[in-house]
């Protein structure tokens, strides 16, 4: 079987430094410590209430489960941003680019470590996970959930972090320029239905009544919302948790009558959380595929050849 | 006809051709109109100042850099057009370049080897002769980053080799190497070269170049400035009418006899040398030698005035005498 020469090579070089070790070691350490102070805040709810200790223990599930991801979410882009970046500051970059392999080669190489890693720890974190399904008695099926989501979070993250890399010379700067991206989509997407929402509420206000094509399609603008990582985990955790959607309400603010146009699909059922599922996997392979284009030293070099060819004739 | 097929028949020994190559970045022309062939098995020396677009035209060559306008071809392949296929036929090895940190010798040509889809078999096999031809055979399990400056160079000479390319580039091997390292280089070279293969190095040193090379091409503010056999690139620049008669005894007989010819000029007179310039064939030249030692001029040699690597560079970058 064909294993990407980077994605075996970096896994051995890395698991040979102690870096690894002290990740994990962080990493179970965060998890302990989350785990405690929600086991102690459950036992203290349960002192008041006639409800079972073990029923509530379900909770420890979205409470380990989002520490977890936050934690991937803030890891992996600063695992890759250093993946382009460093080979072009450890002077290796150049040599690659002249072996065998393609620039998406590379690029697949590099993702493929950093998801690797990511499920290193969560893997890793698989007992402790654990704990809600056997006491709480929650189904099986949702630990799968998560890790499918897991998997979904470091995909992302880490193609943001390599077309970071790939952007930037240095290292930290695509740490940096990495966190400018998780800011647009966690903040930049809620920008457009807030001002959408505050423009309605001040029509209303001054005319009394919201124009019709506003308030018809108006609420079409939640849709930026799709590409917001913290709504797609809140609609995930909702579905799980309480067996309820938070996007079926959604578009109810700006307009009284019911929203048209793709809002109203993607508010229905299980729509809005398999496109943005599709979005993020969609995007995570658009940057993938930008930042190849953009480590390859030579791009256009083909058209630029079949030009030189029909000048020569 | 026949000359299209003696043209292609002529191609098809080139390994390296560059024609109407030009690089700029931005107002700044880097290379400009730099058209070169280099013949298969040729050690080739690429020569110039820092600036002059040695550097350049290498990244060009390994596709790590997209010329303006131009045509390079390795081994009849166009390097635009078929990137794939070029990176198996190149080998190369930059001035700088980092190695990874734990990662074992055998471990790094591994790496390298299954970049080119290698069997591990194969990558074995073939990376344990090339590290018995750079002579690191000894420190397969060493670590890369504990390798001295010389050894990792010869360990990534052996990296650019791991998947048989036909030609090798080479910038600036020797920069930062003591001289034992240096030497232990050339040798390699030499061997590599003696082993069929077409070698591109650019260096400064020119002296090692000199006896390394069997070509050369010298660059100057972005253009080739000359290129060709050392031989030819010497007697085009310093012609080939400079002949050293050394002698004992007998200056006067022989400058008169010099004098009596009429297509040489005493250029210089030392207290044991005749330095002359001249125009003559070599049974002219062997006919006043003979008249010489006839008249009694204890001759004890002569030869033709060689120039030097150094000193050709210097005229034709413009800053010789």
């Amino acid at each position: 079987m064909y294993l990407n020469p980077i994605v075996k090579k970096d896994i051995m070089v890395q698991s040979r430094s102690m870096k690894i070790c002290w990740g994990i070691f962080v990493y179970e350490l965060v998890l302990a410590l989350v785990f405690f102070l929600a086991m102690s805040i459950i036992q203290g709810n349960s002192r008041y209430s006639t409800g079972n200790i073990y029923s509530a223990m379900v909770w420890l599930y979205p409470v380990l489960a989002i520490t977890q991801l936050i934690i991937l979410g803030l890891v992996v882009p600063v695992k890759t941003a250093s993946s382009i970046s460093g080979e072009k500051e450890r002077q290796t970059f150049d040599i690659m680019m002249t072996t065998g392999m393609s620039p998406i080669s590379v690029i697949l190489g590099k993702v493929m470590t950093a998801i690797v890693q990511g499920m290193f720890f969560v893997v890793a974190s698989m007992p402790v996970m654990a704990l809600p399904f056997i006491i709480g008695g929650m189904s099986w099926a949702y630990l799968f959930w998560f890790l499918g989501i897991a998997l979904l979070v470091s995909l992302f993250s880490a193609s943001i972090g390599i077309l970071c890399s790939s952007l930037c010379k240095k290292s930290i700067s695509a740490v940096i320029l990495s966190y400018v991206f998780y800011l647009i989509f966690f903040l930049g997407t809620v920008v457009p239905p807030v001002v959408v929402a505050v423009v309605a509420e001040n029509l209303r206000y001054t005319l009394g009544s919201i124009p019709q094509p506003f308030e018809v399609y108006g609420d079409n603008i939640y849709l930026c919302l799709l590409l917001n990582p913290a709504v797609y985990l809140a609609e995930f955790f909702a579905r799980v948790m309480a067996g309820e959607s938070l996007t079926n309400n959604m578009g109810s603010f700006a307009g009284q009558t019911k929203a048209q146009g793709p809002i109203a699909l993607m508010t229905t059922g299980y729509w809005w959380f398999i496109s943005a599922t599709i979005l993020f996997v969609g995007i995570s392979f658009l940057f993938l595929y930008f930042a190849s284009k953009r480590i390859n030293p030579i791009r256009g070099g083909r058209r630029r050849a079949s030009h030189a060819v029909k000048n020569r004739h | 006809m026949a000359v299209c097929m003696a043209m292609r028949k002529r191609g098809c020994n080139r390994m390296l051709q560059i024609s109407n190559l030009y690089k700029s970045y931005g107002k700044f022309q880097a290379v400009s109109n730099l058209t070169l062939h280099i013949p298969k098995g040729d050690l080739f020396g690429f020569v110039g100042p820092n600036g002059a677009g040695k550097t350049t035209t290498i990244r060009m060559v390994c596709g790590l850099m997209l010329p303006n306008s131009g045509y390079i071809a390795i081994n009849g392949i166009d390097a635009l057009a078929n990137q794939k296929e070029i990176k198996r036929q190149l080998g190369y090895v930059p001035d700088f370049f980092g190695v990874y940190d734990n990662l074992k010798v055998r471990e790094y040509m591994d790496f390298y080897g299954s970049m080119y889809r290698m069997h591990s078999r194969e990558i074995r096999r073939i990376s344990d002769d090339l590290l018995e031809l750079v002579n690191l055979s000894d420190k397969k399990e060493a670590f890369v980053d504990t390798l001295s400056r010389g050894m990792k160079q010869r360990l990534c000479v052996a990296r650019a080799l791991i998947h048989n390319p036909a030609l090798l580039v080479l910038d600036e091997p020797n920069s930062g190497l003591d001289p034992r390292a240096r030497v232990e280089m050339k040798e390699l070279l030499q061997n590599l070269r003696g082993m069929g293969k077409t070698i591109v190095i650019s260096s400064h040193i020119l002296s090692e170049l000199s006896e390394m090379c069997n070509s050369i091409g010298i660059m100057n503010h972005g253009s080739l400035v000359a290129a060709g056999r050392i031989e030819d690139v010497m007697e085009g620049v310093f012609g080939n009418n400079q002949l050293v008669i050394t002698l004992e005894e007998g200056h006067e007989t022989a400058i008169r006899i010099i004098n009596e010819c009429t297509r040489v000029k005493v250029d210089s007179v030392g207290e044991h040398e005749i330095r002359l310039s001249h125009n003559m064939t070599k049974p002219e030249i062997a006919r006043m030698v003979g008249a010489m030692i006839a008249g009694g001029v204890v001759v004890t040699g002569f030869h033709k005035q060689e120039g030097d690597l150094e000193t050709l560079f210097m005229r034709v970058t413009g800053d010789g005498r």
